[in-house]
């Protein structure tokens, strides 16, 4: 299930046709991409080297993501062609229409995975729980179609061969105008005076942070390194820093040469939108935090010793020089 | 404007230590401290946030044991009316599409005009109950909502995507909403509210209650099987610098300068 | 005989918890601590959830719950903070008299200002040549008409630079002691009524202290609390609450002082191994959870007394001799474990270290305590 939104493909699109492809090839199956939308040609002729076969459903009713149309179509090409495994990508479009598309087929589902495989015709994967401090293997019910939701940035986009494959027209078997869901617009991130996403260093601060008050401290930091301060989602829903500062897969994606992490524990949300970075660092007291095994260096220890620490190292340097 | 809302009663592992129990299924819960799951703790603020503003009552419903009694209370004390509790030794091991069928069963019955859910839960994150349940009392629904507004039998949401980008969608009532963090600001339970809901019943229903049988709850009646849990291999080969703050500064600037960053 | 608290107490502590946890943070205790000053946004918001004067009658602006409940709210405020803790407890110092001996009257006018947090009370007792003991005053108070005159001097007076009433122990029949003394209400802003600020106590300074002074200050006789001439009764019974309040105080930091103890023992690692690895440590720790929960078992059962309406003097004083003692030992332990960095504001454990030693001190030293015990003992 391919997805794009305001006229570009999505990065999770190219990520699960890699994926796909490897299981299609291990299990002697067909890789079918199938893109719904309103003029998207240019889309398909993109994807034609990652798929076998490219099916374009073109509606107007399909312009913009909107689950109840799109499962009305997914629904009957499902019924109709059985697909082994049907893979969506675990984003906000994902969220919104796979259970409920799973439970009209009564086909199993299982979402937010890390990693798929078939084990003797049963879909075994791996994702994560306690907001990644385990992973977990689980098997799916036994059935003849799956339904699986990917974690964006799971798995790598790899360039493989040239598939070469057909863009096959499918007719859109919407019969009416969706009544019950409409998508009226898109509300723009506001525009903050920091651009997170252009910074070279950046000091992340997350819940570990305790108090709004705290925040002037880490601040200090930032300016001391020149750099540039964001924060995880806890920190933007308790309206302690604005929007645009918030590094994740709902806020901001950066790829600075810094990325020091204090006091985040490191949930995926957060982690797919800094892995880019060059150079990373991750204070944390507890050491059993995920945002570890994605650190270049880790120091277990409260951030609010290692701060002040830093800023007068900083100090004594620029005083020195 | 009669609201349900779902919540489920989960540990606090966030800056909690983590066992994996000695069948590698679970994690050891002893010593863990229980509460509501966060998502649902602002999807219960919302609904009742709306109920004061629409007026109605607001149902609190949860599945599990005896224990959940407690973030129950926290949602009668924070200013849910009603208050309903789902147990059944049956019920164990259910995934979010079993939980969404006992859930169902229930709410299927009860008069509603929004049921909010958080977007998924703390523990197991599957963010899948919501519109399953949706799906299976065949009303709209949408995910990952940031903002309501309700008019004459119909609303208006902001969802969440990626990058900061919101879109609004308009939606029939009845509906079901997945509610995501940050919408509002949770209250504190106060005194007044504790004593309010003193005198308000939590309702105990088990399978023999439902229009279910034990194949539809459980592992049976469940799409998901955990095999096996374990901690997750690190990413990247993780040096880690220990020391006084000090030392560890001194370290972490040399590292620093050296790429010269500084 | 049950120790079991009722679901709703439980739920009182669970949310006092919550709020204690989320918002008497270190940071913010650390900061009034170095400011001196009374944390009113705090206490404001407290008050809108009705963890202040929660036991007063509903009639009155309070939950009507008992003192047990109210002692479960303050036990978690001063187990997340010290010095916040104190301050929210103190904040209704001397309301309690009203509650006791006060008329309808009365009540209605201060009481609900107080449980929603617009008023802070305070209660006066202290004087500069007598401490700890009140049998006689020198504040003296004159009946003059309908109007009572009061004179004299009040010391190490709670709140007394931010509170808006007071109630003040005078001498109302000369050289008849203990039997001369009754009890005024005195508003903040009454003509002669003055308060200074005591700097640089050693704790609880988000709890501000101060000298009162009174010179002709004149009160309207209605402002007498209970039958004069026995305000010392009616002070000594008052003070039954107070002296348990300290007891469960004392619980509450001590409970506060410990968990950072055991946190740090569990994170701070020596020659290799954590510290609560240490025999040294762990007996260190053993020994103040034992201690702690002791003491709060005696503050429990003064306070399920004082909820039954009986008063037993001797209880609270031993409760009060024991809680405050075991208290400034536990803390003084558990700020060892901490080695050097004990002694470091940021670690906390030394406010708590200094904020516990006042209640040694007050509502009546340990040595007052004790003489009151053998007193009880021998009576």
């Amino acid at each position: 299930m391919a997805e794009h939104r305001r006229g570009d493909l999505r990065d999770i699109t190219h990520e699960m046709l890699s994926k796909g492809r490897e299981l299609a090839e291990k299990n002697g199956a067909s890789l079918t991409a199938l893109l719904l939308g309103h003029d998207i040609k240019g889309f398909a002729s993109k994807l034609t080297d990652q798929a076998n076969e490219v099916w374009v459903v073109d509606d107007l009713r399909l312009k913009n993501f909107n689950a109840e149309a799109y499962q009305r179509i997914l629904s009957s090409l499902i019924t109709e062609y059985k697909p082994l495994l049907t893979l969506i990508g675990h984003t906000a479009f994902g969220v919104d229409l796979a259970p409920r598309l799973a439970i009209e087929l009564g086909i199993p589902l299982t979402t937010d995975c890390l990693d798929i495989d078939f084990e003797g015709g049963v879909l075994s994967v791996i994702r994560q729980m306690y907001g990644g401090k385990v992973n977990a293997e689980a098997l799916l019910k036994e059935a003849e179609s799956y339904i699986v939701t990917i974690r964006p940035a799971a798995f790598e986009a790899k360039e493989g061969e040239p598939l070469g494959g057909e863009i096959v027209d499918v007719a859109s078997s919407l019969k009416e105008d969706v009544k019950n869901k409409k998508f009226i617009e898109y509300v723009e991130p506001s525009v903050g005076d920091v651009d997170v996403t252009a910074a070279e260093i950046i000091i992340a601060i997350g819940r570990g942070i305790k108090d709004k008050d705290n925040i002037t401290l880490v601040q200090e930091l930032a300016d001391a390194l020149g750099g540039v301060l964001a924060c995880s989602r806890p920190i933007v829903d308790k309206e302690w820093l604005p929007k645009d500062r918030q590094v994740g897969t709902s806020g901001k994606t950066v790829k600075p040469k810094l990325y020091i992490a204090m006091g985040i524990s490191g949930a995926f949300q957060h982690v797919a939108g800094m892995k880019s970075s060059d150079l990373v660092f991750v204070v944390n007291k507890d050491a059993k935090a995920p945002f570890f095994s994605v650190a270049d260096y880790g120091v277990i220890n409260d951030m609010f010793k290692i701060v002040p620490a830093l800023k007068n190292k900083i100090y004594e340097i620029k005083t020195i020089t | 404007m009669n609201i349900i809302v779902c919540v489920k009663h989960v540990p606090e592992t966030a800056e909690a230590d983590i066992k994996i129990d000695s069948e590698e299924k679970s994690i050891e819960l002893s010593g863990l401290v229980f509460d509501i799951n966060e998502w649902d703790n602002y999807a219960l603020e919302e609904a009742v946030l709306l109920k004061e503003k629409h007026g109605g009552t607001v149902t609190a419903i949860t599945v599990g044991s005896e224990d959940s009694e407690s973030t129950l209370r926290k949602c009668l004390a924070r200013g849910s009316d009603k208050a309903i509790r789902l147990t059944d030794k049956r019920f164990e091991e259910s995934d979010s599409y079993a939980i969404a069928k006992i859930l169902h069963s229930v709410i299927k019955n009860l008069p509603f005009d929004l049921i909010l859910t958080g977007v998924q839960a703390d523990d197991v994150g599957y963010a899948m109950v919501g519109p399953i349940l949706a799906g299976l009392l065949g009303i709209p629904h949408a995910t990952m909502v940031k903002k309501i507004e309700l008019s004459d039998g119909a609303s208006k949401v902001n969802r969440e995507l990626e990058g900061g980008l919101e879109e609004v969608v308009e939606l029939k009532l009845p509906a079901l909403f997945s509610i995501q963090t940050g919408i509002n600001e949770p209250r504190y339970v106060s005194i007044m509210g504790i004593r309010k809901a003193m005198q308000k019943e939590i309702k105990v229903l088990s399978l023999g209650d439902l229009e279910l049988n034990k194949n539809d709850v459980g592992v049976a009646g469940s799409w998901i099987k955990i095999e096996k849990i374990y901690v997750p291999p690190a990413e990247k080969q993780t040096e880690y610098i220990e020391g006084s703050p000090e030392e560890v500064a001194t370290k972490i600037i040399e590292i620093i300068k050296s790429r010269g960053l500084i | 005989m049950d120790f079991e608290l009722t679901k709703e107490q439980k739920e009182i502590q669970k949310a006092a918890r919550e709020f204690a946890d989320k918002e008497l943070t270190p940071e913010l205790g650390r900061e009034y601590d170095k400011k001196e000053e009374f944390p009113h946004e705090l206490h404001k918001k407290a008050a809108k959830l009705g963890f202040i004067g929660c036991h007063f009658e509903e009639s009155y602006g309070g939950q009507g719950l008992g003192i047990l409940e109210n002692f479960l709210i303050l036990e978690e405020f001063c187990r997340a903070d010290s010095t916040l803790g104190t301050a929210l407890l103190v904040s209704t110092f001397g309301s309690d008299i009203i509650v006791m001996f006060g008329n309808d009257e009365q009540k209605q006018k201060y009481l609900p200002k107080v449980a929603s947090g617009e008023w802070i009370a305070s209660g006066a007792i202290t004087e500069p040549a007598h401490g700890s003991d009140i049998t006689s005053m020198d504040t003296t108070a004159k009946l003059d008409g309908d109007k009572y005159v009061i004179n004299g001097g009040k010391t190490l007076i709670s709140n007394a630079t931010i509170a808006d009433f007071a109630f003040v122990l005078c001498q109302t029949k000369p050289d008849a002691g203990r039997r001369g003394q009754s009890v005024l209400l005195v508003d903040n802003g009454t003509e002669g009524f003055d308060q200074t600020k005591i700097h640089g106590k050693m704790g609880i300074r988000a709890s501000p202290s101060g000298e009162y002074s009174f010179s002709n200050v004149r009160v309207p006789k209605g402002n007498l609390v209970g039958v004069e001439n026995m305000g010392f009764y009616h002070t000594l019974e008052f003070l039954d609450i107070g002296r348990a309040a300290v007891a469960m105080q004392a619980v509450g930091m001590a409970q506060g002082a410990f968990d950072l103890a055991l946190k740090y023992a569990k994170e701070r690692t020596q020659f290799g191994r954590p510290i609560s690895d240490f025999q040294a440590t762990q007996h260190k720790l053993a020994d103040a959870a034992t201690q702690i929960e002791a003491a709060r078992l005696f503050a429990y059962k003064t306070a399920w007394y004082l909820d039954q309406g009986r008063i037993m003097p001797k209880m609270t004083c031993m409760a009060k001799n024991f809680a405050t003692r075991m208290a400034v030992k536990v803390i003084d332990d558990c700020l060892q474990i901490f080695g050097g960095y004990g002694y470091i504001a940021e670690y906390n454990i030394e406010r708590f270290y200094r904020d516990i030693r006042v209640t040694d001190l007050y509502e009546g030293t340990t040595e007052i305590q004790k003489n009151m015990i053998f007193r009880f003992l021998t009576k």
